[in-house]
């Protein structure tokens, strides 16, 4: 645990050591984060990981059971919401159902006491930023869901807060919709230069509008970082999992004896050495990490493991072949591989899988990464980030 | 939630010192009261302690026997019949006809009236010798009845203005229907069920909740009558119509026996708990609460 | 599920081969005890209305309620009262009492209702309980010693014993009520103007409040018809003739003396219930709303 949290300025978001229990039920654990003025940070995780707390304590909604937050280097920990510099959109939005657009957007400021010219200004502004101006004498049950997200969006920006704070914004709409909307926020973004934390439990929209994402597990950080750098560099099981969809295929093997710079890991009957400076000794259980864009299929005994082919999905664009991977007689995996355009294979079909192992992720016993692929430039990481819809 | 208490507290306070000052207080002085011999028009410090002197007084006491009867009467009576015809007329109305709205104003409108001095004044007149009901059975050839003169015919009449008052009811027992899903009545339908069948193994099971809510509600009002008796029969002839409340006014404002009066009001609400605790308790056997449709909570 | 197509939303389950012709003797039927039990219910009233333009002698002569020679005779003289005061005198008092009793009823039951529903107050579940505890309460037995309790504090004959008890949210089925409406309000929404700045009493009047007026309408009505019928509390408060109500001054005028003027005793029972009627027609929607929610979803 860092000994003080850097100041980051205006804008800078700092937890130290935050944790929340309920009774007996610990949400989150020993959170330590900073995020930079003007980043996208955005929170992501399973269901139920305590993201939503986090953001909740954040705001100041909740009270932590231990730990500081501080907010554009001020300590807010006991401050009420409303004087922490920040503003929230809810996920269902939370709008005034019985005040107009330009009421709801006002709310704040004529509740904190503004002349009612300085709330008319910045209204105009907000709605103009948010193409709003058309909509502004309308109720929310007049507006479509999109429009409703503005309005949110609005309301929190009259606020000229220094942190925004997202809630899972886009769960509520539809898939359309959801993808114009994320261009939107992206774009809202590039424009006012804010800091955001954005909690979601979608991974593509960790990976797309993100500029640092935070993974959280049971209450705990599992990786901070850029989108690519978790993509290609994932700390663990959890977060190498977590990233990336279709999710990377995992093999559980062995390590044995270990070549200078390499480790070797036999699965089933195969060993595939991982270019690796160092790691556990050979004996232990390990997991090898292939992602799903990384496979080849190659003749039956042309490749590094073989296996039977359940099933294919063609998207067109891509297929998805998924093939359960044998080891002898014996089910080794069940895998999912991701080829360009239309693969030439069929159900029942017995193929090769070959890939290169430069590109395999290696976790240790405790589901840790050894180590790391040594970075890719060009072709060879055609990083998905969009997931199949 | 709020986290803060003080403010949650300060908000209820009112409640609480009205629950204290309006209900706990006057509940607990009742019971005191029964255990003495207080006259209205005295002082209170003249009261004296005399024990179950009045409830002795109270169980030897013809006109409270009877009282207690006829008071019986009128709950046993009034009550089933009113939520029986209230479901009746809720599930002729649960039909989808045009003018549901309308027939469902049409018989609510009493209930509200009902209690009303207005209404009861209208029933006196209409079970008067010459009031409308004899007149009605003249024209019809029948022979006109005494009804607020002779014994048997005046609780008649008070029976009748509360049945006339199934209106409250019957609105609640209509929303409980309209909230049945259609689907589980097709269900039956392809399952071959009678009409009838239907009614007893889908709508009666899915509306005990409600039927138990209208049956409570129904039996502690039915048991705090006071209007009807009062203004209509006046109690008689000869106590036929003496409920319990109209008893207790009288005590207390006709004859200044405050500590009898309390005495029979401590029974009346023992009488009344002790309904409502056995319609609670037996209620785990026949009522049926359903989960929400399609959630699990 | 075809089958659910073909036959009609309306219908519920029609056996028997000729389903269109059963169903047409199910509407007759059921038209017809709508209509029959309709106008027994409705008579009643619709006589006394009838009645009340009817010269005294008539009403005893014919059951029918169209008035053969209408007149305004009854509500002339039934105005007057046979009392030093008018008519008016009684219906003022009646909405002196009233009109108080609603105000306070509706703020103390939103302010405790708010308690309640949003706030963890220690002994919550207790006072909650014994909240709906008094809703099945035998009013009779607290009679004697709130009469005795006003007498001291010299409240007797005022209009006071009639309102103040409801300014402290004694009228547990409103406050469940009120609770039930709030709890169905968003927690975001109000967790939105704790962010916008607002203390838990601004959210109370800048958001619930506004969100929930149809329950509050709801129980503003109720508690204006129940008063109205209100006549055990002000025969044992009041003793000045002055001051009473209308439901005391109609059982006064069948009192007076055995041959009553009927026809002005019913004119003015029917000026008592106009108002019920003319605010039940122009508020229906919230009537029925406000005690379904109160019990079915209870």
């Amino acid at each position: 645990m860092p000994p003080t949290v850097p100041d980051a300025g205006r804008g800078g978001l700092g937890l130290q050591g935050i944790a929340k229990r309920f009774g007996p039920t610990t949400v989150v654990e020993g959170v330590d984060l900073t995020v930079a003025p003007g980043e996208f940070a955005v929170i992501v995780g399973p269901s139920g990981c305590g993201k939503s707390t986090l953001l909740r304590l954040v705001a100041g909604l909740e009270a932590p059971s231990a730990g500081r937050i501080v907010i554009g280097g001020r300590d807010v920990t006991g401050v009420p919401p409303a004087k922490r510099g920040m503003a929230m959109v809810f996920q269902s939005y939370a709008l005034y159902p019985h005040m107009s657009v330009a009421q709801n957007m006002g709310f704040g400021l004529k509740i904190q006491g503004l002349p009612k010219a300085e709330i008319a200004t910045r209204v105009a502004r907000a709605a103009r930023i948010l193409q709003l101006e058309t909509l502004l004498e309308r109720k929310p049950r007049a507006l479509s869901g999109g429009q409703r997200q503005r309005v949110a969006i609005g309301r929190a920006i009259v606020r000229d807060p220094e942190i925004f704070l997202f809630d899972e914004p886009l769960s509520n709409l539809d898939a359309a919709l959801r993808g114009q909307m994320r261009v939107e926020i992206a774009r809202l973004h590039a424009e006012l230069g804010a800091t955001m934390i954005y909690v979601t439990h979608d991974q593509v929209e960790a990976m797309t509008l993100a500029t640092t994402i935070v993974v959280l597990n049971a209450g705990r950080v599992e990786q901070v970082g850029a989108p690519l750098a978790l993509y290609q560099r994932p700390a663990n099981l959890f977060v190498a999992g977590f990233l990336g969809a279709p999710r990377m295929n995992f093999l559980p093997g062995r390590l044995t004896s270990q070549p200078a710079g390499t480790l070797s890991i036999t699965v089933g009957a195969a060993t595939v050495r991982v270019p690796r400076a160092e790691g556990p000794r050979a004996g232990t259980s390990a997991t090898l990490g292939v992602r799903p864009e990384h496979f080849a299929l190659v003749e039956p005994d042309g490749g590094v493991l073989r296996g039977t082919v359940t099933l294919v999905e063609r998207l067109g664009s891509e297929s998805l072949v998924y093939v359960r991977a044998q080891d002898g007689v014996a089910e080794l995996a069940s895998l999912t591989l991701r080829l360009e355009g239309d693969a030439r294979a069929a159900r029942g079909d017995m193929v090769g899988l070959a890939f290169d192992p430069a590109r395999c992720h290696l976790f240790g016993e405790d589901g840790v990464a050894v180590g790391h692929p040594p970075s890719q430039e060009g072709s060879s990481a055609r990083a998905s980030v969009r997931g199949v819809v | 939630m709020y986290a803060n208490r003080a403010a949650g507290t300060a908000y209820v306070l009112p409640f609480i010192f009205g629950l204290a000052a309006f209900t706990l207080f006057p509940f607990v002085a009742s019971l005191l009261l029964s255990f003495s011999d207080y006259q209205l028009q005295d002082p209170v410090s003249t009261a004296s302690f005399v024990g179950v002197e009045n409830y002795g007084a109270m169980f030897a006491d013809r006109t409270f026997q009877k009282s207690l009867g006829v008071t019986f009467l009128y709950v046993f009576v009034t009550v089933p019949l009113k939520l029986a015809f209230a479901l009746f007329i809720a599930w002729v109305l649960n039909f989808r006809l045009r003018g549901i709205g309308f027939f469902r104003t049409a018989y609510y409108l009493p209930s509200i009236l009902g209690g009303s001095v207005a209404i009861a004044v209208v029933w006196r007149y209409v079970f008067a010798g010459d009031g409308l009901l004899n007149q009605a059975f003249e024209v019809f050839g029948a022979a006109p009845a005494n009804w607020l003169g002779e014994p048997g015919y005046a609780m008649f009449s008070i029976v009748l203005l509360r049945l006339w008052q199934f209106g409250s009811a019957m609105v609640i027992f209509l929303a409980g229907l309209q909230a049945i899903p259609e689907d589980l009545y097709e269900a039956a339908r392809l399952d071959g069920a009678s009409p009838w069948r239907m009614f007893t193994s889908v709508t009666l099971p899915l509306l005990t909740p409600i039927i138990f809510f209208n049956f409570i509600m129904q039996v502690v009002q039915a048991f705090q009558e006071f209007n009807g008796p009062y203004i209509i029969t006046g109690g008689g002839p000869l106590k036929s119509t003496y409920l319990l409340p109209l008893m207790i006014y009288e005590e207390t404002f006709k004859y200044f026996n405050v500590g009898y009066a309390s005495a029979l009001s401590w029974f009346l609400f023992v009488i009344v708990a002790l309904f409502t605790a056995v319609a609670f308790w037996s209620s785990r056997y026949w009522v049926f609460y359903a989960q929400e449709r399609g959630e699990g909570k | 599920m075809n089958v659910a197509v073909l036959a009609s939303r309306a219908t519920p389950p029609a056996t028997g081969t000729t389903g269109e012709g059963r169903r047409t003797l199910q509407l007759v039927l059921r038209y017809g005890v709508l209509i029959g039990v309709g106008l027994l219910m409705l008579y009643p009233l619709l006589w006394m209305v009838g009645a009340a333009f009817k010269p005294n002698r008539e009403i005893f002569d014919s059951i029918g309620f169209w008035p053969q020679s209408p007149t305004l005779e009854g509500f002339v003289e039934g105005w007057r009262t046979g009392t030093e005061h008018t008519f008016g005198t009684y219906l003022l008092n009646t909405f002196e009492i009233i009109v108080p009793k609603v105000i306070v009823t509706v703020i103390s039951s939103v302010v405790v209702a708010f308690g309640f529903a949003r706030f963890r107050v220690p002994g919550r579940r207790v006072l909650f309980a014994l909240l709906i505890a008094t809703v099945l309460l035998p009013k009779s037995v607290l009679l004697i010693p709130q009469y005795l309790m006003f007498r001291e504090l010299g409240w007797l004959d005022t209009f006071l014993p009639l309102y103040v008890p409801a300014a402290f949210a004694t009228e547990g089925f409103f406050v469940f009520m009120i609770v039930q409406f709030m709890r169905s309000v968003p927690l975001e929404m109000e967790e939105a103007a704790v962010i916008d700045g607002c203390n838990s009493l601004q959210v109370l009047l800048y958001v619930v409040v506004p969100v929930i007026m149809p329950a509050i309408i709801s129980v503003a009505l109720f508690q204006f018809m129940w008063s109205m019928n209100d006549f055990l509390q002000p025969l044992i408060y009041l003793s000045s003739v002055e001051k009473y109500p209308v439901s005391l001054a109609l059982k006064l005028a069948i009192d007076v003396t055995e041959a009553t003027s009927w026809n002005q005793v019913l004119a003015m029972s029917t000026i008592a219930v106009l108002p019920s009627i003319v605010l039940f027609y122009a508020a229906q929607k919230y009537f029925v709303e406000g005690i379904t929610v109160g019990s079915v979803k209870g």
